[in-house]
């Protein structure tokens, strides 16, 4: 990893960190402020809730309707899609134009004229990308844990929240690394923003998709975003193997082959 | 020591094809330690091409180049730390102000008088240090990319297309510059399709045509083995066929009266030829680079 190369990235994402940590920060703490509204209406939504069907249920991640009243129930049926899904944004967003953008901003003959080889530029750059997204995880599993401190209503266990927390920071670090991926495939240099963005949104409507038609088979997979268990007050809900196997195997092959791919790639500024 | 450690520069049977498209064919170069080497050729000949292969900024289809007797692909850290580079569009860090980005530039190398460098070449070259990059004109970010090129006192210059946007006065400061950094042992790798440029700063050039080198040759003996621009005033009209001149490159013809032609051939088989003829002038010049370079292109 090159020190300069990394200071520079830092202070250039900067600004865009502190905006998404800021709206998501946000969104998370006023939705989680509903908590409260939500308990004191308990009796009329238990009783609109009940002719909802209940695969309906079961997609929001509730397995009976008392889940709903229980802030971690609350939690994971509301408040993890910001960071499922804009955090994973954010994640592909960056890593896919952090190495690309050199390319298509024309700056890439300036950089690689420097003493640094592809594979410190790569993994410099790899850094910077898995350090803001783990910094937007950390940022929200903090004003997370202090809005749920906040509202919250009886008991609170927070080893669900800490599972649920690393999987959706797995989740973030894998779409990173397919940004990543994309990145160096790309003959030619251009935005992929659009693209990528396309990709998350794609797959997190495969997800809903295949949890609202009931679809709980080995299809539902496909999707990264079914990899997280949102079940967290299923008595049995912990950090399981094969989901982490899923996410530290897929991260490290596409590190890998993206690492292979761009010390072999002609850079077409 | 022997020729290639005398080498700076070596390509060797270099090719680089993108998909079925020609980049280059073939190409066999040295340039020598110590020279300002031209590398003239139209835009699309394969200049860019060659000099990406030299920063590993691209992958050789085949054949293979080294630059200071390392391997461009193998050795590409140890070497970029002894070049400079000049792009010809000088594309720069825009969320930067120019003392920024050089200072960015510079850290690689690990400077002690950075900043002092940056301050002199700036002054010499009239830049405002405080400026935000995207602020800047074409000429102004041309000249940071100059002195990023030149803060580290580079043993290589590779400088593509370098005067681009510059105005006459910076221009002849920079040339000034670099003749100064040539004298310290700085070898200069000048790519342009400007002919004059090459003309006025190099000792050496080669011609690229088409992706394939078609002269090698010290600016010196191009001009002088080469061509002679032969202008002769008849008296009455005549016509170059009737002349059965050998080795005419080329012939402009002025009314019949005025003949204008390059010349390849022995220039006293000419003059013995000429002296049975009515001719009221004759004038035999140095052809301008120009003209040379348009005789390869023909």
């Amino acid at each position: 990893m090159n020190r300069i190369l990394f200071h520079m990235e830092f202070r250039m994402n900067i600004r865009s960190l502190v905006i998404w940590s800021l709206v998501i920060g946000a969104l998370i703490f006023f939705t989680l402020s509903f908590f409260r509204t939500v308990l004191l209406y308990q009796q009329q939504i238990a009783g609109m809730v009940q002719m909802v069907p209940a695969v309906a249920m079961k997609m929001r991640g509730f397995s009976n309707i008392n889940d709903m009243f229980s802030v971690m129930g609350f939690y994971s049926a509301n408040n993890i899609v910001y960071m499922m899904l804009l955090g994973s944004i954010f994640a592909i967003v960056l890593s896919s134009n952090i190495i690309l953008k050199e390319e298509y901003g024309k700056t890439a003959e300036f950089l690689m004229s420097r003493p640094i080889t592809r594979k410190e530029i790569f993994y410099t750059k790899l850094t910077m990308a898995f350090l803001n997204v783990f910094i937007l995880n950390f940022l929200a599993a903090l004003v997370s844990l202090v809005s749920i401190e906040i509202f919250k209503s009886g008991t609170f266990k927070i080893s669900p929240f800490l599972v649920l927390t690393l999987y959706t920071f797995l989740l973030n670090l894998l779409f990173a690394s397919i940004g990543i991926f994309i990145s160096v495939i790309m003959k030619r240099a251009r935005p992929v923003t659009f693209f990528s963005v396309g990709l998350v949104l794609v797959f997190y409507f495969y997800y809903s998709i295949s949890r609202m038609s009931g679809v709980d088979g080995n299809f539902g997979y496909l999707s990264p975003f079914k990899w997280v268990n949102i079940e967290v007050l299923s008595s049995s809900y912990g950090l399981e193997f094969w989901r982490m196997a899923g996410f530290f195997v897929s991260i490290a092959i596409l590190i890998l082959f993206s690492d292979f791919i761009y010390r072999k790639k002609d850079i077409l500024t | 020591m022997d020729q290639s450690s005398k080498n700076i520069i070596e390509l060797i049977h270099l090719s680089k094809y993108y998909g079925r498209s020609r980049g280059i064919e073939d190409i066999s170069l040295a340039v020598q330690q110590g020279d300002i080497f031209g590398f003239i050729g139209p835009n699309g000949a394969g200049k860019s091409t060659t000099i990406r292969i030299l920063l590993n900024l691209i992958f050789p289809s085949s054949g293979s180049a080294r630059i200071m007797d390392m391997d461009v692909v193998r050795d590409s850290r140890k070497i970029r730390n002894r070049i400079g580079y000049v792009p010809s569009d000088a594309n720069l860090y825009d969320k930067m102000r120019v003392h920024e980005f050089l200072k960015f530039g510079s850290a690689f190398y690990g400077l002690k008088n950075g900043e002092e460098t940056i301050r002199e070449l700036s002054e010499l070259f009239d830049l405002d240090l405080e400026r935000k990059i995207p602020e800047l004109s074409m000429g102004n970010k041309k000249k940071v990319s100059i002195i990023q090129a030149l803060v580290h006192h580079p043993d290589l210059l590779i400088l593509d297309e370098p005067t681009t946007g510059l105005d006459p006065l910076i221009q002849s400061r920079f040339f000034e510059l670099l003749h100064e950094e040539n004298k310290k042992g700085t070898t200069i790798f000048f790519s342009s399709h400007v002919l004059s440029e090459v003309q006025a700063l190099c000792k050496t050039v080669a011609i690229i045509k088409d992706g394939r080198i078609i002269k090698t040759e010290e600016i010196a003996s191009l001009r002088k083995k080469q061509l002679k621009k032969i202008r002769i005033g008849f008296k009455d009209p005549r016509n170059i066929r009737d002349l059965s001149i050998d080795a005419v490159e080329s012939v402009q013809t002025d009314s019949g009266k005025i003949l204008e032609f390059m010349f390849s051939g022995d220039i006293n088989k000419l003059v013995q030829k000429l002296s049975s003829e009515n001719i009221e002038t004759l004038t035999i010049e140095e052809p301008q680079l120009e003209e040379i370079f348009l005789h390869y292109y023909k």
